[in-house]
């Protein structure tokens, strides 16, 4: 059983719960759609690496597609096209490779190994097809896209994490192409990122920047590659969730998008203006959270696969990262309060806030509080036995 | 607990403490809180001493274990201890002087005090890692801490700007920091300092993207932007920024990286780290005499002064380093002085304004003799610890032949002694200013004055007997960087064991400053209570008047034009421009192409990474 997935999309389903019970977020359908798409995405783990397992990831994330039709038919519609044609080109993948036990003849092992890139590219939202994820962004409520990133994108990439000892010969051969992948998402996101006038969007563009760094460890493997991108993982579920938890209150209280024209909604707005610098530094790669502990391993990771060149390019993204989450910051959140109206956050959406803004704190202080969980899932991992 | 991690758990308990009272104290008790806890953590530190001067080394664990293979662990040598006492001593003067200067803060101080601790910590856990990596989470740290502090008024647009570029210039450059341990983890498989195999791994290259870390946050031109905008935060946040906390931990990282290898990189990064600092002198002080706001004025000051400490740590010699860690010390203490000074004056007058300010003196007599003090130990006056500083460096250049450099350390001299002229006769003496007519202006009370008259006694204190700070801190720290120690000072900072050219061209200095002293003495005519006339540095001034903060800001500004187009601020301006055209361009391309039309993305992708998969 999954010891570190399954407890933390039970939190995240609870955390989401509570805060949207607060801050509302979608109507009845949208809370049908929600508790379905994080309870398969759960069965998912607990089912494992095998056809039940997929067949309850691919039903999680059709389920997520309930959340966003019920807000925006046209976002929808492209997150249908991505993940549909996704899911179709990852399981005909894992169909050619029997879930990565066979490696077939040529051809026909890198036709499963280019239908696993497009596949996984698609579902992930990687550069150049992250089509959906800025539209689901813009047009559905924060906790839609916090819980299609921070559960759906999270057991997707977990996915390819257990594939990786299972079928080395689909990664190493081709890591460079990987690498690509991982290099044109990283750069690419971080770039778009820093073009976004609305906050909603510029999260899903740095999510795309990030999954680019995680993907580069999955492509060079080795202990600290998968140690990596697993840290990693967990510090971009969390971290996601509290920045569009806290630009999701920030709209409720406006009564409208966030956009780098807001003034000043600390003021009004002290938790999540703190919970969004939070999330923000760890993403960034920031000591003491969480994020440094993955981003830290992930340089090294890329020192290793692609030499200077690519920690420098990684140096760029995250340097691009951070001028495009401190103005954010210096916008939006601090300076002297605007002259549009804001309502106080309620309570408990504060302290959900709170809660979920610390955690990858107190991890980053004390990552290897969470190294037996990360030790057993890599060396898992590395043998093929994840379940 | 291990006497070596003490400090630290001291000012990270009061920083506990502080959270959790945070409801039940006042702002004066939480002010007193941590200064209690900063003045334990300054007696702990000094009961290191003792050890460090018999050479010992303490090692302790302080997060054991952090994260697979690393430990945030301590390794306390010389140097270690010489940034811990100083963290410790002028953080405790400086938070004593904030009860009363933070006591009417409506809200955030719990907040400002909870952060003053983990900063100085912070410094404390940097100066004490054992390894790159523990130095480097606590450098960002620090630069969190320096983010929040400055940021204290967030609501305020100038605070927040301020805090943005702190953050945005130090941690750019600190991914140098961040690339080389990288680079040195890979070749050698360990970050300890004192591993061998990491010596071999510390090439030029990784001392040149650690020096870029250190220049950033040392304030070495280019990257020394941040520091005048920094201002906006409140006065003991920028004294333990500028004195002890956040622009030493750069000469910190500089020094520490004499252990590595014993110092091989300094080979090939010696000449331009010096370039750099003498560069550094003279534009910072060119930019300060431009200035009326005095607390931007000291900032350009801490530039230029770090332009002298860095040359004296490029130079590479025993003499060299023992004024490096001499000059950082005293500058700790008289630049600490300096900007409590100008907060007791903003926190009487409401301005910091040069051109609003006057006849201070008379209203703030203990706060302009403490001014006076300090403003004499930064230019070097004799009997003052800047002046012992001053001299060591241009006793270590000389022995190194570098005539150059002794040029330019004088040149910055000169011109520091008459910013601080300028600053001096505008803000206390002459007449008030109309700005300030009429109204009722008290001296700071005791607390404050106890604690920048603390650290300006100890100005005069080390400068009248140096070796009361060389041999207990300062020879130790030299030590422990893998040089001997066979510098002899006297009082007064008389170097009894160096040659004949040093000691001579020192006391044309000392005689040439006497000199100029009374020269300016006489011009002045002995300022009492009403006006005086100063140098003007140019053709007498009519009688009755006197030159302003305006005219020599005027006339600085007028002889050092081309300077100040040295200003790397519209660079900067440019660099970001351009980068968000550019990211506006990959948008409009980007939706046009891969968002509005995705089964061309789709497409493009396919076809692009079958290609890839085909062509591995």
């Amino acid at each position: 059983m999954d010891m570190v997935l399954i407890p933390l999309f039970a939190g995240i389903g609870v955390a989401v719960g509570l805060y949207a019970r607060a801050v509302p977020q979608g109507g009845r359908s949208w809370w049908g759609f929600a508790a379905a798409t994080v309870a398969l995405a759960l069965a998912a783990r607990l089912a494992g690496h095998g056809w039940a397992g997929t067949l309850l990831a691919a039903a999680a994330e059709l389920a997520a597609a309930g959340m966003i039709w019920s807000q925006s038919p046209a976002a929808a519609r492209k997150y249908l096209l991505a993940i549909g044609l996704g899911i179709l080109a990852t399981s005909a993948a894992l169909a050619l490779t029997g879930f990565g036990e066979i490696r077939p003849a040529t051809p026909l092992d890198r036709l499963a190994v280019a239908l696993l890139m497009i596949g996984m590219a698609l579902k992930l939202g990687l550069v150049p097809v992250y089509f959906w994820l800025p539209a689901v962004a813009r047009s559905c409520s924060a906790m839609t896209t916090a819980l299609i990133i921070a559960v759906v994108d999270v057991g997707t990439f977990c996915e390819l994490l257990a594939l990786r000892p299972i079928a080395p010969w689909m990664f190493e051969p081709y890591a460079a192409v990987w690498g690509a992948l991982a290099v044109a998402s990283l750069l690419g996101g971080a770039l778009l990122a820093l073009a976004q006038n609305e906050l909603k969007p510029m999260l899903a563009f740095s999510s795309i920047d990030d999954m680019g760094y995680l993907l580069l460890g999955l492509a060079a493997g080795g202990a600290e590659g998968l140690a990596g991108a697993w840290f990693g993982i967990l510090g971009h579920a969390l971290g996601k969730l509290v920045l569009f938890g806290a630009v999701g209150a920030a709209e409720w209280s406006l009564g409208r998008p966030v956009t780098l024209q807001t003034r000043g909604l600390s003021s009004r707005l002290p938790v999540a203006g703190a919970a969004f610098m939070l999330g923000a530094l760890g993403f960034i790669g920031i000591p003491p959270t969480l994020g440094f502990a993955g981003h830290w391993r992930l340089y090294q990771t890329g020192l290793e696969l692609g030499g200077p060149a690519l920690v420098a390019a990684m140096a760029a993204a995250s340097a691009m990262a951070l001028l495009c989450y401190v103005r954010a910051i210096h916008r939006t959140w601090l300076g002297p309060m605007g002259s549009h109206e804001a309502r106080a956050l309620p309570r408990l959406a504060a302290a959900v806030l709170l809660v979920l803004a610390l955690v990858p704190v107190a991890f980053g202080l004390a990552p290897d509080r969470l190294r037996p969980a990360s030790e057993i899932h890599v060396a898992a991992i590395r043998t093929g036995s994840v379940p | 607990m291990h006497p070596t991690t003490l400090p630290i758990l001291l000012l990270l308990g009061g920083f506990a403490v502080q959270i959790l009272l945070a409801r039940v104290l006042t702002p004066v008790g939480k002010g007193v809180l941590a200064t209690a806890a900063t003045l334990a953590a300054f007696a702990a530190s000094l009961a290191l001493v003792p050890g460090s001067m018999d050479g010992a080394v303490a090692e302790a664990a302080l997060l054991a274990p952090w994260d697979a293979g690393f430990t945030i662990g301590l390794r306390v040598d010389g140097l270690s201890v010489l940034f811990m006492v100083m963290g410790t001593g002028i953080g405790a003067a400086i938070l004593l002087y904030s009860v009363r200067y933070m006591e009417h803060e409506a809200q955030g101080t719990t907040r400002f005090y909870a952060t003053m601790l983990v900063f100085i910590a912070g410094l404390l856990v940097l100066a004490g890692a054992a390894d790159m990596l523990g130095a480097y989470v606590a450098w960002e740290v620090i630069g969190l801490c320096s983010y929040t502090l400055v940021g204290f008024w967030y609501r305020q647009p100038a605070a927040a700007d301020g805090a943005r570029k702190v953050l945005v210039i130090t941690h750019l450059a600190g991914y140098g920091f961040l690339i080389g341990l990288v680079l040195v983890h890979s070749r050698a498989g360990s970050l300890a300092w004192t591993d061998p195999a990491v010596a071999d791994a510390f090439t030029s290259g990784v001392a040149a993207l650690f020096i870029v870390a250190a220049m950033a946050k040392s304030v070495m031109f280019p990257l020394h932007t941040w520091i005048p905008e920094a201002m906006n935060a409140p006065t003991p946040v920028s004294a333990l920024l500028h004195s002890a906390c956040y622009v030493k931990a750069g000469v910190y990282l500089i020094a520490r990286m004499y252990v590595v290898g014993d110092g091989r990189w300094l080979a090939a990064m010696g000449t331009p780290l010096l370039a750099v600092g003498c560069v550094t002198i003279l534009v910072g002080v060119i930019f300060a005499l431009a200035q009326t706001d005095l607390k931007r004025l000291l900032a350009f000051h801490t530039v230029s002064q770090l332009g002298y400490i860095v040359v004296a740590l490029a130079l590479g010699s025993e003499l060299g380093l023992a004024a490096a860690l001499f000059y950082c010390l005293s500058h700790a203490l008289f630049k600490g002085t300096l900007f409590l000074c100008a907060g007791a004056v903003q926190h009487a007058t409401g301005t910091r304004d040069l051109r609003e300010l006057g006849g201070l003196a008379a209203s703030m007599p203990g706060t302009a003799r403490v001014w006076i003090v300090a403003a004499a130990s930064i230019a070097g006056v004799p009997l003052t610890n800047g002046f012992v500083a001053k001299w060591l460096v241009f006793g270590a250049a000389l022995d190194k032949g570098l005539l150059a450099v002794v040029l330019v350390g004088w040149i910055g001299s000169i011109l520091t002694a008459f910013s601080f002229l300028k600053a001096t006769v505008n803000a206390f003496y002459g007449a008030p200013s109309a700005a300030l007519a009429g109204r009722t202006i008290h001296d700071a009370p005791p607390s404050m004055m106890v604690g920048m008259g603390a650290m300006a006694a100890l100005c005069l204190v080390f400068g009248l007997a140096p070796q009361l700070l060389m041999l207990p801190i300062v020879a130790p720290a030299v030590r422990s960087l893998g040089f001997g120690w066979s510098v002899e000072m006297g009082w007064l900072g008389i170097l009894t064991s160096q040659g004949t050219l040093a000691v001579t061209v020192g006391a044309g200095a000392v005689l040439v400053s006497g000199l100029l002293g009374l020269a300016v003495y006489r011009l002045a005519q002995a300022p009492a209570g009403g006006l005086v006339s100063v140098y003007s540095g140019g053709e007498p001034l009519p009688a009755g008047d006197r030159p302003g903060a305006v005219d020599f800001a005027g006339m600085a500004e007028h002889a050092f034009h081309p300077v100040y187009s040295l200003d790397p601020d519209p660079l900067y301006r440019t660099l970001w421009h351009g980068l968000t055209r550019i990211a506006g361009r990959a948008r409009v391309l980007a939706r046009a192409t891969l968002e509005d039309r995705p089964s061309l993305a789709i497409g493009l992708a396919a076809a692009a990474l079958a290609a890839g998969v085909w062509l591995v």
